[in-house]
């Protein structure tokens, strides 16, 4: 390709690749050849005046490559690459929202986050974009009824799930063409209730978007803090002390810990198993009442600052911690025994909704769903962060690619998990917890990933030099696990899609960041 | 034409319709004091001591409420069926021998036993006529489910039903009840358990109750009802349960009749009737506690493929056992 690449090591993940808008998807196709496993993890747009940058986070053997492309801003078209990759489809939606990209042979450009009523040409991460005129001026165009109301035609009955349903704790809507008690077509229509918080945080401070960007996941709130400041303390170059990562290492960990368990409760539930249900969240509760010890908080810990940790582990609370863990493993065996042997539960999960290998690396799924379909990726162990690095622990996977090995990737984890809080606690060192940071950070940009519960979750921030983000992108894990869900649900019996849905772990306020 | 009150007082006060109504609201917070103990909660604990009184609040604010009819409903259908699914179970009910004899005197008849499971087919077919009345999607696809599990589930809980008939020598409930001096669960345990399990399909309880699978269908039959409609249909359900359970013991466990100590045999054999109910709740609900809910082709497959053959066998063996054995035994 010669003149029209300019590659630059070290920077955003592995290494950035700078590409002519017309060469990304020949880059991309060598990057597949190169390694038939590739796949994206996160699609950033990012508004430069008279262009926009368009930012293919690919992800190959664990680590992060950037291609990076600009085109102009009159005419916004590019080449799309979801046939390349068929889980950058949704990537691709969701930049030609936000920026109004325009991907050339997408096989479906319908909107994704945005709503029905929006109105057209307001791309609202533009930085250009004059949304409250806009919306003040805008003639609400009448919304899409069609799609909303569950029509039947002929033998297929059109089941709408969602925004409000038993099944979904969060809403979002999928409507599902049944025929007699057979999936033909899932169509998923997320965004109900996005709440813009990539722009949000664009008008905050840095130390406010701490709190801002911790929101966008109620479950899976430290890590989102995590992440961010992590991405953050890179582009200032801030060494976190070593205290401070073991603990923001058990403050992640009780996160997967809590988040785990209330997914495997939950699972009970949606396949009609409730006393599963009840025992799992009985458990669960002196793991919340730990997060509340460590952090002052149960649910939204808010321990992460930039440099380190708000709240300093006091040396009485270590044996009262130790006890709970140890209390709560000794409770796993009886869970063991029963996603093993309990007959009815393994006769809905096992062999329901399979994601295979193939699959799973075509629509570049992340978490646990990967790691039951064979693929050991874990950026904890890939590209190890905090205290993860020196922490010895278990990559859980499993091979086959049902909800039951989706759920029972979790149930190790959760093991493990309590494996590593067990160790970062008897290995703790002293010291500071947390360093002083200047509150405007220097110009630069940085991409960040984490291991959330659900799975890899990645952050991008780009800084002009002031006390606010100029860009802050979030890729949350479920974002890229629903094409999974399509892939599964179609083909299958209209009462697998709860099991093999809550397998997967969906978190909506993740995906409507 | 003189009243008889004595008839109106049983029929509509004991052990007539308002014991049936009373006994069934105590059966459901039993079984939800039982289910919430099982999976360590709590359960109903603060309407009356205990929480015994929650069922008839729960009623009650149903009764209250608003009640509405979709427009695109079969009116007259969504109207009447979940009254008339409830009067075909309590029915059903007084031919039951409560305190030593049905509750309309002198009601039984030879065959009555064919009748009372012939009620009960109607009342479930009542319950699917209101689902599919409703005119949505899911209380379609719930009423479908209702009537493809009992439809299957029918046939081995009457062949079932056959087994204690056979051995009694009798058609007629009050005759099989009465002629149980070792109850028939033990003279044919297999037919016992089967009937059981076949009597938590009917009855839709877990592993069995996909036409209630809440993450799956909404509300399944129920989804348009509410206030009055919805108060029947739940009745309808619970007083199902119990006479589930009254049917097992009357077939199985020796009907109301057991030891008299002292004083009036009804009392006691009311006594007993109640007690054994109970026991056969206490086992439904365990079930239900133990297990996750099947999908409608495993039910489905698992009762014509190992179900019905079951039934057959077990009638079967019942024959054969009570043409050649129990004589040389008794």
């Amino acid at each position: 390709m010669g003149s029209r690449v300019k590659i630059q090591s070290g920077y955003l993940g592995k290494a950035a690749i700078e590409v002519k808008a017309g060469a990304n998807r020949d880059t991309v196709k060598s990057l597949l050849e190169a390694n038939k496993e590739a796949g994206i993890v996160a699609l950033t747009g990012l508004d430069m005046a008279k262009k926009i940058g368009l930012m293919y986070h690919m992800c190959t053997n664990g680590v992060i490559v950037t291609i990076k492309t600009e085109i102009p801003k009159k005419n916004p078209k590019i080449a799309t690459i979801s046939d390349l990759i068929p889980g950058a489809q949704f990537h691709e939606r969701e930049a030609a929202d936000l920026f109004g990209v325009i991907f050339e042979g997408h096989p479906n450009p319908a909107r994704l986050v945005l709503p029905d009523d929006w109105p057209e040409n307001l791309y609202p991460l533009r930085k250009d974009a004059k949304i409250d005129e806009a919306l003040a001026n805008a003639e609400t165009a009448p919304r899409q009824t069609e799609a909303v109301q569950a029509e039947s035609e002929g033998d297929i009955v059109n089941i709408i799930i969602g925004p409000q349903h038993p099944a979904l704790l969060e809403p979002e809507k999928f409507s599902v063409k049944v025929e007699g008690e057979t999936v033909k077509q899932v169509e998923p229509r997320i965004g109900y209730v996005h709440r813009g918080i990539e722009k949000a945080a664009e008008q905050r401070t840095y130390l406010q978007d701490v709190y801002l960007v911790e929101r966008i996941c109620g479950i899976c709130n430290s890590c989102h803090a995590a992440c961010f400041v992590e991405t953050v303390e890179k582009i200032l170059g801030t060494e976190v002390p070593l205290r401070a990562q073991y603990l923001r290492t058990i403050i992640l960990e009780l996160n997967r810990l809590h988040s785990h368990m209330l997914l495997l409760g939950h699972a009970g539930l949606e396949i009609g198993y409730e006393t599963l249900f009840q025992y799992m969240w009985r458990d669960r509760e002196p793991v919340m009442d730990l997060t509340e010890q460590l952090t002052g908080n149960r649910v939204i810990s808010s321990a992460m600052t930039v440099g380190g940790i708000r709240r300093d582990l006091q040396e009485t609370d270590i044996p009262k911690v130790k006890t709970q863990i140890t209390t709560l493993k000794k409770k796993m065996d009886f869970y063991y025994k029963l996603f093993e042997n309990e007959p009815s539960f393994k006769i809905r999960t096992q062999n329901v909704g399979v994601l295979s290998k193939e699959d799973a690396l075509k629509l570049s799924v992340v978490g646990p769903v990967a790691r039951a379909s064979g693929i050991a990726i874990d950026v904890r162990k890939d590209e190890p962060y905090e205290a993860y690095g020196e922490i010895p622990f278990n990559l859980i996977t499993r091979d086959e690619g049902d909800s039951w090995a989706r759920l029972m990737v979790r149930l190790d984890e959760v093991v493990e998990s309590i494996n590593i809080i067990d160790y970062a606690l008897d290995h703790m060192p002293s010291g500071p917890f947390r360093v002083k940071v200047p509150r405007v950070v220097v110009a630069g940009e940085a991409i960040n990933h984490v291991e959330a519960p659900r799975g890899e979750l990645f952050y991008y921030v780009k800084s002009q030099g002031t006390a606010y983000p100029e860009r802050v992108k979030v890729r949350t894990p479920t974002f890229a696990n629903i094409p999974a869900f399509i892939n599964i649900a179609e083909g299958g019996n209209i009462a697998d899609v709860p099991p093999s849905f809550v397998s997967l772990d969906p978190c909506f306020s993740c995906t409507d960041r | 034409m003189v009243v008889d009150l004595w008839f109106v007082f049983r029929v509509l006060v004991f052990p007539g319709f308002t014991f049936i109504f009373f006994f069934t609201m105590f059966c459901d917070w039993m079984e939800r004091k039982i289910e919430a103990r099982m999976q360590n909660r709590v359960g109903p604990a603060f309407t009356g001591p205990a929480g015994i009184l929650q069922p008839f609040a729960d009623i009650i604010k149903l009764l209250s409420k608003e009640d509405i009819i979709p427009s695109g409903a079969k009116r007259n259908v969504f109207r009447l069926a979940p009254i008339l699914a409830f009067s075909f179970v309590v029915f059903a009910f007084s031919f039951l021998p409560i305190d030593g004899s049905a509750v309309i005197p002198n009601s039984s008849f030879a065959g009555d036993l064919i009748f009372v499971m012939a009620l009960i087919t109607i009342a479930n077919f009542f319950l699917f006529l209101s689902g599919w009345a409703s005119s949505n999607p899911y209380g379609d696809i719930g009423a479908t489910r209702v009537l493809t599990q009992f439809l299957g589930y029918d046939i081995p809980l009457t062949l079932l039903a056959l087994a204690p008939a056979f051995i009694a020598g009798s058609l007629t409930i009050s005759v099989i009840a009465a002629n149980q001096y070792l109850p028939f669960a033990i003279l044919a345990p297999w037919a016992f358990v089967l009937f059981i399990v076949t009597l938590q399909a009917e009855l839709e309880k877990d592993p069995f109750d996909i036409p209630h699978a809440e993450s799956e269908v909404i509300g399944g039959l129920e989804t348009e009802f509410g206030g009055g409609k919805l108060a029947f249909l739940r009745l309808t359900r619970d007083v199902q349960i119990v006479f589930g359970a009254a049917l097992v013991v009357e077939l199985f466990l020796g009907g109301p009749y057991g030891p008299v100590f002292f004083g009036l045999p009804e009392l006691w054999y009311f006594l007993w009737f109640v007690l054994k109910i109970l026991a056969v709740v206490l086992i439904t609900e365990y079930v239900t506690c133990l297990f996750a809910r099947l999908r409608i082709d495993q039910v489905l497959s698992g009762n014509w493929k190992v179900l019905l053959p079951l039934s057959v066998l077990s009638l079967a063996l019942t024959v054969a056992v009570a043409t050649w054995i129990y004589p040389l035994v008794m």
